[in-house]
């Protein structure tokens, strides 16, 4: 782990990283060249401030880098931040990119006559057990997770279960897998996350970081 | 050859410590202990398992979801593991130290055990050392604890110490002034210092609690930034008392590296006044945190717990042993003189061929050669 030395910043691969590209150039960062090609097989990226590198890794494994302090600051989306709840993480900035939400979902046939108030148990396929447990529970619903790592609209047609718990943007994946959004869990944006740690011995240099993430938010929204 | 070997499983989150950790942690356990009683605290012992309802009665009421419970054959009485020592130091100053003269400055050490680690801390038997400083409510106690925690790290090689200064009551406290009715999202949104998140629990008070979030930092700017906050009533109060420590502590130690984060609020269920957490740069989690509580019979009290895992993680690597290898012959009076200089003097009790190879073999530095230790290499 570094001590003093430079910052890393975690980023997700895929949609998330393109949204964040004008964020990162409206708060100065740089990155090298290659971070911009999806093919090169780099993990690790220096920029144009000898004192931060990138390292692209995988959506939920943001969270598990900058809860371990191996990464001290990184952008997670709020679904992740949700679903690993740890106290080693804050997110003291919504980044306002990534929007999205988590939902229940089903068949359309299915929601005709279904009525969620009477749920007792539910089996749902998720990325987010952690979440949906949680958001059941607390509605007095026990759930059965099926943890999977994607495609889950896929899992009612073929009959793994009748619900899902997802992400969904436009709707159009859902509506294509004849599926119906039945029940609100979360709006999700991507969030600026910091170990904790960092930011009580660091707080200066990550404060100095948080602030100028926050005034190139500011400068996109205008 | 497997099963031998499958014996060897310990349940998560329970290990075995081995040369030369063990004697490292337990020479760092007992160096802190000795700088603690250079400031007049007196080691104390409670046993390792008590009686579910002392346990878990008052402060120790945040406990209870992380202590093993075990049923006494004898008494049939349910009896609890410690799983925080902080609160038997409570029940000890409560009723057998009653009568000791206050403030009570107290020390212990000792391993606890808890139900569940955490992603960063899957440990489940922990080695807890600490103090209390019980019956006095003055902000110097809670300076004095807060410069001793920094003095006895010192002391013990740590450095790049940096402590974070928190108000637990603060939130609670805002809660019930401003009549805020869901106070539990807004909990768990400062938790995360989620600030969107906040924006939205906090509603109309959306601008006091994002300055609250904002003033977290540096002692000097956060201290500020607290104080231009007009907070009034007794949140009004808990800030100024914060001055009154801050100040203190900058005093007994000019050089100590200080933050201040007003919403912290995990880990300090039972805390009352105000609490700190201790960090190092680089080192993954806390090193300890500490804070003020009631103690047994409504007795104000301060102390802090430091977890050994993290203190050594801090740490350099221990020393390697002055380690001597007596080949036969060595006269017993000889390996005696050696012994009391400080050497760890291993005697042969057969023969070897090669005296050399055989002191490696052993892990020793020196091996007795012409009537003095040599050094191998």
């Amino acid at each position: 782990m570094t001590s003093d030395g430079a910052l890393v910043l975690a980023v997700p691969k895929g949609r998330i990283q393109k949204e964040l590209m004008p964020l990162l150039a409206k708060a100065g960062v740089v990155p090298e060249r290659a971070f911009d090609d999806p093919d090169s097989r780099q993990l690790q990226f220096a920029t144009n401030d000898p004192g931060l590198s990138l390292v692209r890794v995988r959506s939920f494994d943001v969270a598990s880098f900058v809860a371990f302090g191996a990464a001290q600051l990184g952008v997670a989306g709020h679904d992740v931040l949700l679903e690993f709840d740890d106290p080693e993480i804050y997110a003291p900035l919504d980044l306002g990119i990534g929007r999205c939400r988590i939902m229940v979902a089903e068949p359309v046939e299915l929601s005709k006559t279904d009525d969620p108030s009477r749920w007792s148990h539910v089996r749902v396929a998720t990325k987010y057990p952690n979440v949906a447990r949680r958001h059941f529970a607390a509605r007095g619903v026990q759930a059965e997770c099926i943890k999977l790592n994607g495609a889950i609209e896929l899992a009612p047609r073929l009959g793994l279960c009748r619900r899902i718990v997802d992400l969904v943007s436009t709707g159009r994946t859902l509506a294509e897998n004849g599926l119906e959004e039945v029940e609100h869990i979360a709006h999700v944006t991507s969030r600026l996350a910091v170990n904790r740690s960092a930011l009580k011995t660091r707080p200066r240099e990550i404060g100095a970081w948080i602030e100028r993430f926050r005034q190139a938010v500011d400068a996109a929204a205008a | 050859m497997t099963s031998s070997l499958e014996s060897a499983l310990l349940p998560a989150g329970l290990r075995d410590v081995l040369p030369p950790e063990a004697a490292h942690e337990a020479a760092i356990v007992e160096a802190l202990i000795a700088r603690f009683a250079a400031h007049g605290y007196e080691r104390v012992r409670p046993p390792l398992v008590e009686f579910e309802e002392s346990l878990l009665g008052g402060a120790g009421a945040a406990t209870a979801g992380q202590t093993f419970r075990l049923m006494d054959p004898v008494s049939q009485r349910m009896m609890g593991v410690r799983a925080d020592i902080t609160v038997q130091i409570a029940r000890i100053a409560a009723s057998r130290l009653l009568k000791a003269a206050r403030p009570l400055r107290l020390s212990y050490a000792g391993a606890v055990l808890r139900v569940r680690g955490t992603p960063i801390m899957p440990e489940r038997e922990l080695r807890q050392v600490g103090v209390e400083f019980v019956g006095s409510a003055a902000p110097g106690a809670d300076a004095e604890v807060v410069a001793l925690a920094a003095d006895s790290l010192g002391a013990v090689g740590v450095t790049k110490l940096s402590i974070d200064l928190n108000l637990p009551r603060l939130v609670p406290l805002l809660v019930e002034q401003l009549g805020i009715r869901d106070a539990a999202t807004l909990r768990d949104a400062l938790d995360h210092k989620d600030a969107a998140r906040v924006a939205e629990a906090a509603g109309v008070h959306r601008t006091l609690f994002g300055a609250l979030l904002a003033a977290a930092g540096p002692a000097p700017e956060a201290m500020r930034a607290l104080s231009a906050l007009a907070l009034g009533g007794r949140a009004a109060q808990e800030i100024s008392r914060l001055e009154a420590v801050v100040g203190l502590i900058a005093e007994a130690a000019p050089e100590l590296s200080l933050t201040i984060d007003p919403v912290e609020h995990r880990g300090f269920e039972y805390h009352t006044g105000v609490g700190f957490s201790i960090f190092v740069a680089g080192v993954r989690g806390e090193l300890g945190r500490g804070g003020r509580y009631i103690a047994g019979a409504g007795e104000p009290a301060t102390g802090f717990t430091f977890a050994m895992a993290t203190v050594l993680r801090a740490l350099p690597p221990p020393l390697a042993a002055r380690r001597v290898y007596l080949p036969m012959g060595v006269p017993a009076a000889e390996a005696r003189r050696l012994r009391a200089e400080g050497w760890a003097a291993l005697a042969a009790i057969e023969p070897a061929s090669d005296i050399a190879a055989e002191a490696r073999r052993l892990g020793c530095s020196h091996v007795y050669r012409a009537g003095r230790p040599a050094a191998l290499d």
